[in-house]
């Protein structure tokens, strides 16, 4: 079990480098949020649908074909119509069961009050260059309770990660805990890093869903990184007396690095399987599972386990082997 | 050995048990997959109720029941969420604006008397000379029915019905009003407000649109539905819409079927490739898993939605962890050179911890999404929560029993089936176990 010194990788004699490899990771994303915190009007680091910021999206099917071009001028026939700061957009709705493409308007506004004529307006102006097309979506959230939802997702995260700290401190001693905890805000930095970046290239906005696949992402890097360590642990207990703690966590991460990799890959699977061919409207969610699966496997191997044996060699300085005799 | 037979007629039976369940149950399916549409109402405090109890949240959600009952829709949800807010589900319409008219609507019927000055004569508003009303304590409460009919003149109107209260009021008041004005009010707008001629006993009456055109019939039958549903006792605003057409709810469904048999097929061809004959054993359990799965979603009526699906397509991914963590460590054993019934019992005891931690922090996140999320992560979560709990059958009991019935206790003569070269084996060095860990793994050496 022990012959990684033929082959196989040692992680351990490349830390300072998966550290760095980190921060290369995590730095481009943090600054596109503190960006995104000072130049958007929500002061928030990711861009924000209407769930959080209240507001309604009107979306039209038609056969017709939609170009870019077209937007601006939906966009000066609407305020003519009185619907100022409407934000425009064109999806792509290809499908099996309609022969013909069919793209999508949608159109993005205030929040659209009952009884208000807004809506046949919209309605109204967009027919006028296309006759054939007809609301197939209409999502409408009031200001009350988007604010709700933000208290309700920082209550969430926060809870979240409690509720981990609280797990692997009574599975694990301090030293791992940090670790872990250390590793969890480590893709959680990524994946929102990543929807920033996003946010301010392609307007992607975030949902109420996109809280969701965070806090799942929370859950499932927590756990590579408790397998990993379980193993130093076990590996410990057998042979800490043979071998040093690097040499430890080198065969550690050895032996379950082929269960970490595949069991991710499996899930990456799936999850692509509904990226590629499943429902539009949960296409972001699933990229942002997508994102913490990678990097939470990654974290697992390459920033939690590096930052366990960087902590014990600071406190076992030159002492050889890793469980004094 | 017996008893692995035993379990082996079990999990047969659980299997088939589960197959009559799909065929005989139909699947919910999500508004965002039927299409329909979804509203928050919340119910908003006026100057004379300052305060949303429970059971004033109880009135508005009867009344607001009865009204979306009129809309002749079948499967329609109203719920309570939160403390002042109501959650309306209504599938298939797609004209979301009627069913925001009919919630929205306060539907107060209201009599009015004139305000009179001391000869008798109506007060008028001294800005605006409109002349004033004020109310003559007669509303839709005191109404037993309401029907659309016509008039001599052949315009649409609504005839009320009062119950007993309504019918003295009602009389009394037209008796004290004989050739002065009363005005009908319905949600605060003036319908008419007709001159009486005589008193009017019995407790029936009538109302016309008032003017020339009077009313029309969609407009009579509105009034008449929402006097029917009775008036809300607070008013409310809608907060929240979601409306998906039918045809994208199509589409979506179509598109998750593709999405979760590619997601199936491919997480089984890579337990397939990589484990060889466990992978298959996997894949057998991985479909075990997804029959038992299908059916317990229906014996209990979740409702599938997007998020429920990519809940439930995550979860197979994650189904097969506890496999990979088993097989992974059951071919380290055989590479030291134990003999198989050990490897696989180690492999399942030793994997024990990691995959009751994996699943651990999985399910402890469900726990809070559930409890905090709306109700689309809400659907999430429950699919995810459920299908982990029947993952840990399906890959330790199922997976365990079948490899058991298949290899027995002998050598390993074919490593080739677990992906491992015959040259691999009993070079990996072993750990030396206690009598008592020899005892927990089954080690038979």
């Amino acid at each position: 079990m022990f012959n990684f010194n033929k082959n196989g990788i040692h992680v351990v004699k490349y830390r300072v480098l998966w550290m760095c490899l980190s921060a290369v990771l995590l730095l481009p994303g943090i600054i596109a949020m503190i960006y995104s915190m000072i130049t958007y009007p929500t002061h928030t680091p990711l861009k924000v649908g209407i769930d959080y910021t209240g507001g309604s999206i009107l979306q039209y099917e038609t056969k017709q074909n939609v170009d870019n071009k077209a937007v601006g001028k939906i966009q000066t026939q609407l305020s003519d119509a009185g619907i100022t700061s409407a934000y425009i957009q064109v999806l792509k709705n290809t499908s099996k069961t309609e022969k013909d493409n069919m793209s999508i308007i949608s159109v993005r506004t205030k929040f659209i009050d009952e009884g208000s004529e807004q809506a046949t307006k919209i309605e109204k102006t967009i027919q006028k260059d296309y006759k054939d097309a007809k609301l197939v979506q209409f999502n409408s959230v009031g200001p009350t309770l988007s604010s709700d939802l933000f208290k309700m997702s920082f209550i969430a995260l926060l809870l979240a990660i409690l509720a981990m700290i609280a797990y692997i401190s009574f599975r694990f001693e301090f030293k791992y805990g940090i670790s872990a905890i250390l590793g969890l805000i480590h893709d959680v930095v990524f994946v929102t890093g990543v929807f920033s970046i996003l946010g301010l290239l392609f307007n992607v906005e975030v949902d109420g869903l996109f809280l969701t696949a965070i806090l799942t992402v929370i859950g499932y890097s927590v756990n590579d990184t408790i397998v990993t360590f379980d193993r130093i642990r076990e590996n410990l207990r057998y042979n800490g007396k043979k071998y040093s703690y690097g040499e430890i966590v080198d065969a550690s991460v050895q032996q379950t690095i082929t269960r970490s990799i595949n069991s991710s890959m499996t899930t990456f699977l799936a999850l692509a399987a509904l990226y590629f061919f499943g429902g539009s409207s949960t296409k972001d969610f699933v990229l942002a599972m997508m994102l913490g699966v990678v990097i939470g496997t990654y974290s697992s191997i390459f920033f939690c386990s590096m930052l366990v044996d960087f902590w014990t060699e600071k406190s076992h300085e030159q002492k050889r082997p890793a469980i004094a005799e | 050995m017996k008893n692995k037979i035993i379990m082996f007629w079990v999990i047969v039976a659980i299997v088939i048990a589960s197959i009559i369940t799909i065929c005989k149950i139909p699947t919910k399916l999500g508004l965002d997959l039927v299409g329909g549409s979804r509203i928050i109402l919340e119910a908003q405090t006026t100057k004379s109720i300052t305060k949303i109890t429970p059971d004033t949240m109880n009135r508005l959600q009867t009344a607001i029941e009865k009204r979306v009952n009129k809309l002749g829709v079948s499967e329609t949800t109203v719920a309570q969420v939160g403390d002042k807010r109501l959650l309306i589900e209504i599938p298939g319409v797609m004209d979301s604006k009627k069913a925001e008219q009919i919630l929205g609507k306060t539907a107060q019927l209201e009599f009015k008397q004139p305000v009179l000055d001391k000869n008798g004569v109506q007060q008028r508003d001294p800005k605006t000379h409109q002349p004033l009303w004020e109310s003559a304590g007669l509303t839709g409460e005191d109404l037993k029915d309401a029907n659309i009919g016509t008039n001599q003149a052949g315009q649409w109107t609504v005839s009320l019905d009062f119950n007993g209260k309504g019918a003295q009021t009602f009389g009394e008041l037209t008796e004290k009003l004989v050739g002065k004005p009363m005005a009908i009010y319905f949600d605060g707008e003036e319908i008419s407000a007709p001159v009486i001629n005589e008193p009017i006993y019995g407790g029936k009456a009538e109302i016309s649109g008032g003017g020339d055109s009077g009313f029309t019939p969609e407009e009579a039958k509105n009034m008449v539905d929402l006097l029917k549903a009775g008036a809300l006792p607070v008013p409310s605003k809608i907060i929240q819409e979601n409306t998906v057409g039918p045809t994208l709810g199509a589409v979506s469904i179509e598109k998750s079927k593709t999405a979760s048999f590619i997601g199936i097929g491919l997480v089984m061809l890579f337990m397939l490739l990589i484990y060889r004959l466990p992978g298959l054993i996997a894949d057998i359990a991985l479909a075990i898993y997804g029959i038992i799965l299908f059916a317990l979603f229906k014996a209990f009526g979740v409702v599938l939605t997007l998020a429920g699906i990519a809940g439930f397509v995550l979860s197979i991914g994650m189904a097969v962890d506890a496999n990979i963590l088993i097989f992974e460590r059951t071919k380290e054993e055989l590479r030291a050179g134990r003999n198989l019934f050990t490897a696989i019992n180690s492999g399942f005891d030793r994997a024990w911890s990691s995959i009751i931690d994996s699943n651990m922090t999985t399910m402890i996140t469900c726990v809070i999404l559930y409890f905090l999320g709306s109700t689309v992560v809400k659907g999430f979560a429950l699919t995810l929560f459920i299908g982990i709990i029947v993952s840990l059958f399906t890959a330790i009991t199922v997976t365990r029993n079948f490899m058991h019935l298949i290899f027995g206790t002998g050598e390993l003569k074919y490593p080739e089936l677990f992906g491992l070269k015959k040259e691999e084996i009993g070079t990996a060095s072993v750990f030396e176990e206690t009598k008592r860990e020899k005892a927990r793994f089954g080690i038979l050496d």
